[in-house]
């Protein structure tokens, strides 16, 4: 699937062919820690972190609220750096931001001052796709989000789900090979929630792309991913991991809910979390 | 792609749908407020020449003292005629207009460009703070030695007067944006250019125009200051001279082309904002 990555991002996307390319894994944490100075104090927040995201896998991250997982996606990122520990992208150490890696965050963070086609366009202008093609890019990726007629609006006439469709446009336009998502789906409403999360899996999915969406809302975070991470309160650790098997097609939010095994998955998971929460 | 998404999406928010029939119903509600306002104001205005009218007509001392609206108008027919209101205002406003535009222009490119360097903007801020500090009528007399009677030393007022704000609205807009947005360029691979350009200088736009509205007034004030000091022409020197000779009348009706000046100027500015920031108008 990792050959659905386009040839449009010259450059920019990770080494896909010869025989190893699906052994690459994307992104592999090993260890990491990291703490942060308040005052005088050192306070740990993340103790020891591994987990691994591989080739059109979506990994989901739970844990209690406050247990570090912005820095984790911060220090993924490489805005922060981890205190020890190693973060490898497709097997390498990267100094800086890992390339072809989309992020996204529960604030939309649309620039007000473009509209809903230029901020999907920002990260092709970034990195210099000749306008032409970035302008269809664009408008190509808001109609397959359902934002068809939309595209000249500025931010602020938008609502909150439309403004989120925007942002995810915004990441998917450049066609990473790699989503961070950071509760994006937070301030939504149920609805528009499941209908949006639905479309996530659906366009990663058959992008093959892969997918580590950081979240704590359970359901939202076993309906979509193939492996869910507990993590504990700080200093974080993982806790458990589960691998979720429900048997049916995964980019149907309301089927997955409806499956067999849902509900048991989020038990447990709810479980792991009160344990740590008392 | 996904059908279910899309018509229960665009059905709720049409936006054909939301523009139709309560627009103008919207546009008449919103001519009537304004209606109202400008009609108050009217009333406001009129009551208060009245009143002042009313004082000075039969009192010879108040009628020197404060002039009266009928000798302000007539004073201001008079300038109008002899062409000297003209000249004057056009002298005024192209000292203002220029030192306005030079000090915002060094103001802003200086403050955004602090941006860039937390060290420098550091290592000046007690000097910007400084010269902030300096009340800009007491440079008037060495100015005039610096650049003469002439009109240069009336644009260096108004641009003194205007550039330490300016400095300051546009680093504070640039230093105010959204840590969690310039992460965002980052992860989009935006070098720190193209930060600064693409996010920095657009969002700085709002405090930059709440500081060029506020230096409008501050590089007029410049501008008359410094022909306060020394100068032949321009609303200052009428202003000044009309004082000097007590005909309080006629330093009323200067004023009177003063003010209209600074709304005139100020307009300009709102109607340039909303040129270049069409997105803040759709609310």
């Amino acid at each position: 699937m990792t050959g659905e990555l386009r040839g449009s991002s010259p450059g920019k996307a990770p080494p896909t062919g010869g025989p190893n390319a699906d052994r690459v894994i994307p992104l592999v944490v090993e260890h990491v820690a990291k703490s942060y100075d308040v005052g005088d104090r050192v306070v740990p927040v993340i103790g020891d972190l591994s987990l691994a995201l591989d080739n059109s896998q979506i990994v989901s991250i739970v844990g209690p609220s406050g247990c570090g997982k912005t820095t984790l996606l911060n220090t993924l990122c490489g805005l922060l750096t981890p205190d020890s520990g190693r973060i490898s992208w497709y097997g390498r150490a990267i100094i800086g931001q890992p390339q072809n890696v989309g992020y996204m965050l529960q604030k939309d963070l649309l620039l007000p001052w473009r509209t809903a086609h230029g901020n999907v366009m920002l990260g092709l202008e970034i990195r210099g796709v000749a306008a032409n093609e970035a302008r269809d890019r664009g408008r190509a990726m808001l109609d397959q989000l359902g934002l068809h007629g939309f595209a000249d609006h500025y931010p602020s006439t938008l609502s909150g789900g439309m403004r989120q469709r925007v942002a995810l446009a915004r990441t998917l336009v450049n066609e990473p090979a790699v989503l961070l998502l950071d509760e994006p789906f937070a301030s939504l409403d149920f609805q528009n929630k499941l209908l949006i999360e639905s479309d996530t899996a659906k366009l990663v999915r058959e992008g093959g792309r892969s997918l580590l969406l950081i979240t704590h809302d359970v359901e939202e975070a076993v309906s979509l991913a193939d492996r869910v991470i507990v993590l504990s309160k700080r200093p974080t650790q993982v806790k458990a991991i589960y691998d979720i098997e429900l048997g049916i097609e995964r980019t149907d939010m309301m089927a997955a809910r409806d499956s067999r095994d849902f509900s048991k998955y989020v038990r447990q998971i709810w479980a792991d979390l009160d344990v740590v929460l008392q | 792609m996904t059908a279910d998404t899309e018509s229960g999406m665009s059905r709720a928010t049409d936006p054909a749908a939301r523009k139709s029939v309560p627009a103008t119903v919207r546009r008449w509600q919103r001519l009537r407020s304004a209606a109202l306002v400008l009609t108050t104001q009217c009333a406001l205005l009129a009551v208060l020449l009245g009143f002042w009218h009313y004082m000075t007509t039969n009192n010879k001392q108040a009628a020197f003292m404060f002039g009266s609206p009928l000798a302000i108008a007539g004073f201001l027919e008079q300038m109008i005629k002899d062409g000297s209101l003209w000249r004057d205002s056009c002298v005024t406003g192209v000292e203002t207009v220029l030192g306005f535009l030079v000090g915002n222009l060094i103001g802003t490119i200086t403050g955004l460009s602090l941006w860039y360097s937390r060290f420098v903007s550091r290592v000046v801020e007690p000097f910007v703070i400084a010269l902030g500090s300096i009340p800009i009528i007491a440079l008037a007399p060495i100015i005039i030695i610096w650049f003469g009677t002439g009109l240069i030393s009336k644009v260096a007022m108004s641009t003194l007067s205007v550039v330490i704000v300016a400095l300051v609205t546009s680093y504070k807009g640039a230093v105010g944006v959204d840590a969690d947005q310039i992460n965002l360029m980052r992860t989009l691979g935006a070098s720190k250019f193209q930060i600064f350009r693409k996010l920095i200088v657009p969002a700085s736009l709002t405090d930059i125009f709440a500081g060029l509205k506020l230096t409008v007034g501050f590089a007029l004030i410049g501008a008359i200051v410094g022909e306060f000091m020394s100068s032949s022409e321009g609303l200052g020197h009428a202003i000044f001279k009309a004082g000097s000779l007590y005909i309080i009348p006629k330093v009323f009706a200067a004023l009177v082309a003063t003010i209209a000046l600074a709304l005139l100027l100020t307009s300009v500015v709102g109607r340039i904002e909303r040129f270049l920031m069409p997105w803040r108008r759709v609310h």
